[in-house]
């Protein structure tokens, strides 16, 4: 019954999060976060360290799972179940693989697979989760890897590319998957200044081709130039959401406006 | 030194030497194949499946091989009647048969411990990311954990194959004549101690050294990226594959 109405009502939308709460031990990360993303939508994520954001994002490809709230992707709900400890659970882990299969992350730290070339990377999902036949999984490889910029590293390992190089290869291992919906979680922030713009390079031409996603951010002014919406977390709450014009020109809150002079 | 007696028995040594081999390889690929349920096992979270193999690692290795050999041998004895009415007995009254179980059961149980090392020290971030692209615990450990965990393991292993073809020398005590054993019953004869525990001992070596560089071998094949990019110099001229002007040249870089 839920999960019809969840279905009907998130038609158009990516993500639906409803009141997502999580704690680890004593301490209450997010106290309740409700997120839509549609279709085409670019929402910058920003906050202090601790106030949330990456937790948020893991919880909605349930990396971490929430203890409470509702988790929808592309219309369906992702069923929860509370065991006996009273902990929360996913109810059916096909699901979640499934709903994995159809969210790309891209991880601060790139995770790539050490020891499987650039090209093995990228089909490595599409061939073994998708069942993609091998030769389409590396023809859709070449093109997600030249839209990053990498199709000259085909068979270079993770260890032997630039920061810069690994998390755009970290970024073609996701579009590989070609994703509802992508999360960025700190993309750029284990990169040395001077790797930084090759990413957001990369992350914008995304954003200008449509693609929904979430990117969580320290970089004020990428969030400002490329998202649609902007969401200020403090304290695992959201303190500021709206469209970047109106949230950097006309900040309600003051920890907000703490955050941006502390972050400019 | 009679060097004579030497050249004499060296066809009789290398005979023992076959055996040796023999023995060593079949325990070796039977434990092998063994070890990595046994290691999935003690990496559970289910005590129904980490105890029981925990008892077993354990108890191989704690006591040492040629008790383990004398129980299955000699202890098998006297549980005649039960492996007679188990159609079993044929097996267990041949020395050989019970040297290679005594030797694929421990180093089964020592593979077993370091795979689970290995499958412990694969990068958390590598695993996160192979769930996030939604694959199946199953899938994630057959394609990512333990092909990493195998290249993990690799040094350590050699190791483990080198200690057990040695160990192997202890299967001549229960009459097998291996190489050890054979060189045993020619010093019987001919007290010439010296030069036929030398010889054996040579041939250890040589064979060790074959073990040794087999897996030197398949290291090297196996950790292309944990070296410098070969070729990279010569590769650069050519265009094709080259780093282009102004890009930082690849380096290597430890992400934790």
């Amino acid at each position: 019954m839920a999960e019809t109405a969840a279905a009907v009502s998130a038609a158009e939308a990516m993500l639906v999060c409803e009141d997502v709460h999580k704690s680890f031990g004593p301490l209450e990360v997010l106290k309740g976060i409700s997120l839509d993303a549609r279709e085409g939508d670019v929402i910058a994520m920003l906050g202090s360290s601790g106030s949330g954001k990456s937790t948020f994002l893991r919880c909605v490809n349930l990396l971490e799972t929430p203890d409470s709230g509702r988790v929808s992707v592309a219309g369906e709900l992702i069923r929860m179940t509370k065991i006996r400890s009273g902990k929360t659970v996913p109810a059916d882990q096909n699901q979640v693989d499934r709903i994995r299969s159809r969210l790309g992350m891209v991880f601060q730290q790139f995770n790539l697979w050490s020891h499987m070339t650039v090209l093995q990377n990228v089909i490595e999902a599409p061939v073994h989760v998708l069942k993609v036949p091998k030769a389409e999984a590396i023809e859709r490889a070449h093109a997600v890897l030249n839209k990053v910029g990498l199709d000259d590293k085909l068979d270079y390992y993770p260890s032997h590319l630039s920061g810069g190089q690994q998390q755009r290869a970290a970024i073609a291992r996701a579009l590989a998957m070609e994703p509802a919906l992508m999360l960025f979680d700190e993309p750029t922030s284990a990169l040395d200044p001077e790797l930084v713009g090759e990413v957001l390079r990369v992350i914008r031409r995304l954003a200008e081709e449509g693609r929904t996603m979430i990117v969580v951010t320290h970089e004020m002014g990428f969030a400002r130039e490329v998202s649609n919406e902007v969401v200020f977390l403090h304290e695992g709450r959201i303190e500021e959401q709206g469209p970047p014009r109106e949230v950097f020109g006309n900040p309600k809150s003051d920890r907000f406006r703490q955050f941006m002079a502390s972050n400019l | 030194m009679d060097y004579e007696i030497v050249i004499e028995s060296i066809p009789k040594l290398l005979s023992g030497a076959v055996l040796t081999i023999e023995i060593t390889a079949l325990s070796v690929v039977i434990g092998l194949a063994f070890s990595i349920p046994i290691a999935l096992m003690r990496v559970s979270q289910n005590p129904a499946l980490w105890m029981p193999v925990y008892g077993y690692i354990f108890y191989f290795r704690g006591t040492p091989l040629l008790v383990q050999i004398f129980l299955i041998y000699y202890g098998s004895g006297q549980f005649r009647e039960e492996f007679e009415a188990l159609g079993l007995w044929r097996f267990f009254r041949e020395p050989y048969f019970c040297a290679v179980l005594t030797l694929t059961l421990n180093t089964a149980a020592y593979t077993a411990e370091i795979l689970r090392g290995a499958i412990r020290a694969v990068p958390f971030g590598e695993v996160e990311a192979a769930r996030a692209c939604g694959m199946s615990r199953a899938l994630l450990f057959r394609r990512i954990i333990l092909p990493k965990a195998f290249r993990l393991a690799l040094p350590a292993y050699s190791n483990e194959v080198v200690f057990l073809f040695q160990a192997t020398s202890l299967v001549s005590i229960i009459t097998l004549l291996d190489l050890t054993g054979i060189a045993r019953i020619i010093v019987a004869r001919s007290f010439a101690v010296y030069e036929i525990y030398i010889a054996a001992a040579v041939i250890y070596l040589i064979v060790t050294y074959g073990i040794l560089y087999v897996f030197r071998r398949v290291e090297h094949r196996l950790s292309g990226h944990l070296r410098e990019r070969a070729g990279m110099d010569e590769a650069a001229p050519a265009g094709k594959g080259a780093i282009p002007a102004g890009q930082p040249a690849p380096v290597t870089i430890a992400v934790r």
